[in-house]
């Protein structure tokens, strides 16, 4: 007995004095920090590969491939190689980067990018050292900046401006467009300048057409152009000075009952299809067929419409010409859009800017550094606009190109362009803010009319802030 | 004495017998280890000390060799990673990490779930020594009683007869407690730290007890919309369940019958459904019941308005969908498992009972269904809690809203969902899994109740 | 006489009701669960991309471009390579998965050793775990692995795990009558022997339903890979499909069809065995 149980821990002593020993070396191990250095030197790293995040459409229409080429090309004396990072565009480098599977540049929206920050998974970048520094204006380099401590850091060069824009079909409009939709005489038909006209020339096509036509269709429950409704009229998504106090939900605040208002007025020239995404899906194939006369999204689906239009029988030249891309239409100040009489006032709408930002977790920083710098070059920037006809966010290149380009590079500047919050707690906003809207255009479609004073609107959208702000801080800390 | 309180003093009287029988098991159990402590001989004591030494004094090379490789790989994994890792369970990491200056810091939940895997390894690592005691045991007792100890060679012929199951359930043991136990085992004590939110790596996470479980409760807002999609989690769990499982039997059964000529034929239009993925499936329906799908398109061309299928007033339709939609996506399964089991069912029972003249409902309730919920009552219990945590069907059919009298849910919500909307989404894990954990232990004391009160569990022996 | 007669005619009709409604239920079977799959094979021959082109179901104009354009157009969607990874990765799952499972099932139902009832429990109440959480534990075991990426970590995960569902199969072992093995064993058959010459070609059915469950996991799942594989050469379909356009739905519908092809072919090559699971050369009581 004596034997066999003193072998019996001799063995267990051995196995925990084994474990023991090294569990606590390897706990000394962690305490000691390494230092750390900054990683940009200036100095470029040899011989290395840059692994390119991507959007899809610049992958679709050849950009990536030439930004590539003209990049290897120009660092081929240091062995740089910059290739397609092959991942989805909107890959989470939170999730693969801290294990060596992300890219090491990316290209993403400045919300997506911002939101990388908190973990210190993207680097500060040294924006002086770049060529595009002074043309990107304050609001561009803004949507990038945070603070940590004391210190104010910028993480991301912006290339493209993000923002609703109205499209809508030239040869739809009256044929005395000129004579009786143009009060104001500018060459621009009312109905695509002012949201009161379009709203009447809705109605109008409705009623012409026995109800077979629209005019102005959008799926009402989309947050992100629906929001723009809100903000016109004094609010906002968070408060504070930076916009990113989240205990501050501002939905309700100002006068925002009146976009609410005007949702619920839209609705009644659209059909139930608005409080579902149905119209964000069909506005292509719909807008081609001539069923819509004009719609709201974002400018990187011009192709889209395109493809549609000539899918349906026109020529893409025709498509071309009469395909209009404009400015979204100005609201008017009594929030009621049969009112004129308080006047019009600009809209302002939620947007975004795209642009680099380069992983904590790259091998060779100052290279992937070069490569921002040379892909915001004047050059690169340029093409870009023309092959994906985005809106750039250097002004150079904007007002190179001016027209509708330049126009949206202003309103950022104006502030017109309320910039996505860059916090997490911005995916709370949607689900809340979706409802409301499909509940308002419902009210009116379905005709239960619960929504018909001011403070019943009032009282929605108080709502739909408690739920963002119970989304956000229930569970929180 | 009516039968029911006899029933109750005979469970009572084994719950009793169960606790007083412990010690007495427990002794049963250490009495073998009290034997081989006091009986063994020098070369058990060597295998004790290192394992496989005891077996090579006896000259069995092979089996020796193993252990003593097996020690060997135990002692490099410990000093290599494993050591570390185990304290790394306890710290959850101690210095931050700060990837712009290339400082690598701990990253609290990988060392949390490699130090499961640690603790893990020293499971089986004592499993092992355990068996290599007992091997050299028996060797000695065999020696002892100067019988010829078995033969290396017998000893691998066993793996294959007597001790098969050894063999075979030793890859797919490891497999599920690797990807399946040690997943969950993580989730569980995520409940127990403050992982998530702000406390993501490389920030490092810490141990808080059972505060999250504290949150949970105080909260105010929480009880009635818990209570309300409860509710409506237990029907749709119950009513989609039988749905599935009845007309999927009646569909195999209605394919057997003698009459339906090309079996294969008729049966394969189920299988279509079966073959096309689940979430194209769900995109697919959630299109054809949207304002703008081809069934309002029919039902506005006949001149009636737009019917809301699943939009904001569609409480009741937008349920009714869900549980034909999951009926579609999962009777085909359950018919050919029915198929299978039935093709099994032993014929001779139906003919004694068409002798004995029983129509053909009184034998599909006497022999056919009690056969197949015996041969399916874990498959039904699996097919409940399925359902009962399916997340899917309404993250499709309609997802993305909240309605009036639900604290963040709609009305079609499973508990599930409005987990996620809650918690996952949001990136509080650590809350996400303290809820988890109360609705697991909900259905499981529900399955396991209705599992060990089954026939197939009570009788397991019945239809041999 | 007569009345014999009227009888018979009577139980004929009876049997020929039997039979028509017998087929009227069938038909309307069919239907529903046809439907919706025609109306995904019409949607992928339409020729505008977008869905709401259609009338009602049915496009309004045909062609079969959306083919075409899934196999040569590679650039952005690789759907052959996606293909072929989810045949690899779904045909080495279903070859580990069925024999993990079988052997699971059948050594539960035949053998009684100490731990069995604890694992029987056990593996019941784990397979209630709400999922969510267990995919991000996966997702770092892999890191550490170092299996991300790879085809064989995803492979490795749905073999191991496909022995969790054991129960349907341990369900029908429980079925097949003990006399069989009892048989087998006086003529001296090991209980590996058993397993293999008596036990499994009895089990055909059962064979074929787990063959097909861990060949249709892989096959549709969409979790695991978007998860673990980030190339987008390594994809699967599932994954692949889901990062198509809004404006693609005709493309969506040719590559959900595709690969609903190889499902229904194994259908057809193994519902043979399916339903005459238990004939020649089992023992007959």
């Amino acid at each position: 007995m004596r034997k066999t149980l003193s072998a019996l821990i001799a063995h267990v002593a051995i196995m925990l004095a084994v474990i023991i020993t090294l569990g606590t070396l390897g706990i000394i191990a962690s305490n000691i920090q390494s230092a750390g250095a900054e990683k940009f030197t200036g100095e470029l790293e040899r011989n290395v590969t840059l692994r390119i995040l991507e959007n899809d459409t610049a992958k679709e229409q050849g950009y990536l491939a030439e930004l590539l080429a003209a990049f290897n090309e120009k660092y081929k004396e240091y062995g740089i190689t910059a290739v397609d990072a092959n991942m989805d565009q909107y890959t989470d480098l939170e999730k693969g980067g801290p294990y060596g599977y992300g890219p090491d540049v990316l290209y993403q929206a400045n919300d997506a990018v911002m939101k990388y920050t908190e973990g210190k998974h993207i680097l500060p970048l040294p924006i002086e050292q770049l060529e595009c520094f002074n043309y990107l204006g304050e609001n561009a380099w803004k949507a990038y900046t945070s603070t940590f401590g004391e210190q104010q850091y910028v993480f991301g060069v912006p290339v493209n401006i993000q923002q609703p824009l109205l499209y809508y079909r030239e040869d739809l409009l009256p044929q005395n467009w000129q004579t009786d939709w143009d009060d104001d005489k500018n060459g621009l038909p009312d109905m695509v300048e002012n949201w009161t006209d379009l709203f009447r020339f809705s109605k109008q096509i409705r009623q012409e057409s026995g109800g077979s036509k629209y005019g102005y269709m959008k799926s009402l429950n989309d947050g992100y152009f629906a929001s723009g409704y809100f903000f016109s009229y004094g609010g906002y998504v968070f408060g504070g000075e930076d916009g990113k106090d989240t205990s501050d939900v501002g939905f309700s605040k100002g006068q925002s009952y009146k976009g609410a208002k005007i949702i619920r007025q839209l609705a009644s020239c659209m059909n139930l299809e608005c409080t579902e995404d149905t119209i964000t899906k069909n506005a292509y194939s719909r807008l081609a067929s001539g069923t819509y006369f004009a719609t709201m999204t974002t400018p990187d689906v011009y192709t889209l419409f395109l493809k549609e239009m000539v899918l349906a029988g026109y020529t893409e030249e025709y498509a071309r010409e009469n395909l209009k891309v404009i400015p979204v239409p100005k609201l008017p100040v009594s929030g009621d859009l049969e009112d004129e009489s308080q006047g019009m006032t600009e809209m302002t709408v939620m947007g975004g800017v795209n642009g680099y930002a380069v992983s904590s977790y790259t091998k060779a920083p100052n290279a992937a550094l070069a490569f921002v710098n040379f892909a915001t070059s004047y050059e690169m920037i340029n093409r870009r606009c023309e092959l994906l006809g985005i809106s750039p966010a250097r002004s150079d290149v904007a007002s190179a190109k001016g027209g509708l380009n330049e126009t949206i590079n202003e309103n950022l500047d104006k502030g017109v362009i309320y910039v996505m919050p860059s916090v997490r707690a911005l995916a709370q906003v949607w689900t809340p803010l979706q409802t409301f809207c499909a509940i308002l255009a419902d009210d009116v479609l379905n005709q239960k009319n619960l929504y018909v004073t001011d403070e019943a609107f009032k009282n929605g959208l108080a709502n739909v802030d408690k739920q963002i702000y119970d989304a956000i801080h229930t569970l929180a800390g | 004495m009516n039968k029911e309180k006899t029933d109750g003093l005979k469970a009572r009287g084994k719950f009793v017998g169960f606790f007083r029988s412990l010690p007495e098991k427990a002794k049963k159990k250490f009495s073998g280890t009290k034997e081989i402590l006091t009986q063994g001989n020098g070369k058990v004591c060597a295998s004790m000390c290192i394992m496989g030494l005891g077996q090579l004094l006896y000259k069995q090379w092979a089996k020796g060799i193993i252990f003593l490789v097996l020690q060997l790989a135990f002692i490099a994994y410990f000093v290599l990673t494993g050591a570390t890792d185990l304290f790394g369970f306890f710290t959850l990491g101690t210095r931050e990490g700060n990837a712009w200056y290339g400082v690598e810091g701990d990253n609290s939940v990988v060392m949390l779930i490699m130090g499961i895997f640690a603790i893990l390894m020293i499971v089986f690592y004592v499993a092992i020594y355990i068996s290599n005691v007992k091997d050299v045991y028996k060797t000695q007792c065999a020696c002892d009683t100067s019988k010829n100890p078995e033969l290396f060679k017998s000893e691998v012929a066993g793996l294959l007869d007597k001790s098969f199951y050894k063999t075979a359930l030793a890859l797919p043991v490891i497999g599920v407690c690797v990807f399946s136990i040690l997943p969950i085992v993580f989730m569980i004590l995520i409940a127990f730290t403050n992982y998530g939110g702000d406390t993501i790596p490389p920030a490092l996470v810490d141990w808080v007890g059972f505060q999250n479980f504290a949150k949970i409760l105080t909260l105010g807002q929480f009880a009635p919309t818990f209570f309300k999609i409860f509710g409506w989690n237990m029907i749709w769990a119950v009513l989609s369940t039988a749905i599935n499982y009845f007309a999927g039997l009646g569909l195999a059964l209605l394919l057997n019958k003698a009459c339906v000529k090309g079996k294969a034929f008729w049966r394969a239009f189920p299988i279509l459904a079966y073959a096309i993925p689940g979430f194209i499936t769900l995109l697919g329906f959630k299109f054809m019941f949207s304002y703008g799908g081809p069934i309002n398109y029919y039902i506005q061309n006949a001149g009636n308005p737009a019917v809301d299928f699943l939009g904001i007033n569609a409480q009741w339709t937008a349920r009714l969908i869900g549980l034909a939609v999951n009926a579609w996506i999962s009777i085909p399964s359950t018919m050919l498992l029915a198929t299978g089991i039935l093709s099994n069912i032993n014929t001779d029972l139906y003919e004694a009972a068409r002798v004995d003249g029983a129509s053909a409902w009184k034998q599909f309730i006497k022999i056919t269904l009690p056969y197949m919920l015996f041969a399916t009552t874990p498959v039904l219990i699996s097919q409940f809690i399925g359902n009962f945590n399916n997340f899917g069907i309404f993250y499709f059919l309609r997802g993305g809203l909240y309605t009036e009298g639900y604290f963040l849910a709609s009305d079609t919500d499973l508990l599930i969902n409005w987990l996620y909307n809650m918690s996952i989404d949001n990136n509080y894990y650590s809350i996400g899994a303290a809820i988890s954990l109360i609705i697991f232990i909900i259905t499981s004391v529900i399955s396991l109740a209705v599992y060990v009160f089954s026939p197939s569990y009570k009788q397991e022996e019945t239809f041999r | 006489m007569n009345k014999a007669k009227s009888k018979v005619i009577k139980a004929k009709s009876k049997k020929v009701l039997n039979v028509l409604i017998t087929y009227c239920i069938l038909i309307i079977v069919a239907f529903i669960f046809f439907f919706p799959c025609l109306w995904l094979i019409l949607a992928s021959f339409s020729k505008s991309g977008s869905i709401y082109s259609f009338d009602g179901f049915f496009p309004s104009e045909y062609s079969t471009d959306s083919f075409v354009t899934l196999f040569t157009d590679t650039v952005m969607y690789n759907y052959r390579q996606w293909f072929f990874n989810t045949l690899f990765i779904a045909g080495m799952s279903c070859i580990f998965g069925t024999l993990f499972t079988i052997l699971t099932a059948y050594c539960m139902s035949r053998f009684r050793f100490r731990s069995r009832k604890a694992m029987m429990k056990t593996t019941l109440v784990l397979g209630m775990f709400p999922s969510f959480m267990g995919t991000i534990a996966v997702y770092l075991l892999m890191t550490q692995f170092n299996l991300i990426n790879q085809h064989w970590g995803l492979i490795l995960i749905y073999s191991a795990q496909a022995p969790m569902g054991y129960m349907v199969q341990k369900g029908f072992f429980d079925t097949i009558p003990y006399s069989i093995d009892e048989a087998a064993r006086i003529d001296g058959a090991s209980n590996f022997t058993v397993f293999v010459k008596f036990i499994l070609p009895l089990s055909k059915p059962i064979l074929v339903y787990t063959a097909l469950t861990a060949f249709t996991w892989p096959w549709s799942d969409f979790i695991l890979p978007k998860m673990l594989l980030q190339d987008k050469n390594l994809y699967t379909v599932a994954v692949g499909l889901m990062s198509l356009g809004e404006t693609e739905f005709a493309r969506f519908a040719a590559g959900s069809i595709i690969i609903a092809i190889p499902i229904i072919i194994l259908y057809f090559c193994l519902v043979k065995y399916m339903i005459n699971g238990m004939s020649a050369g089992a023992v007959k009581e």
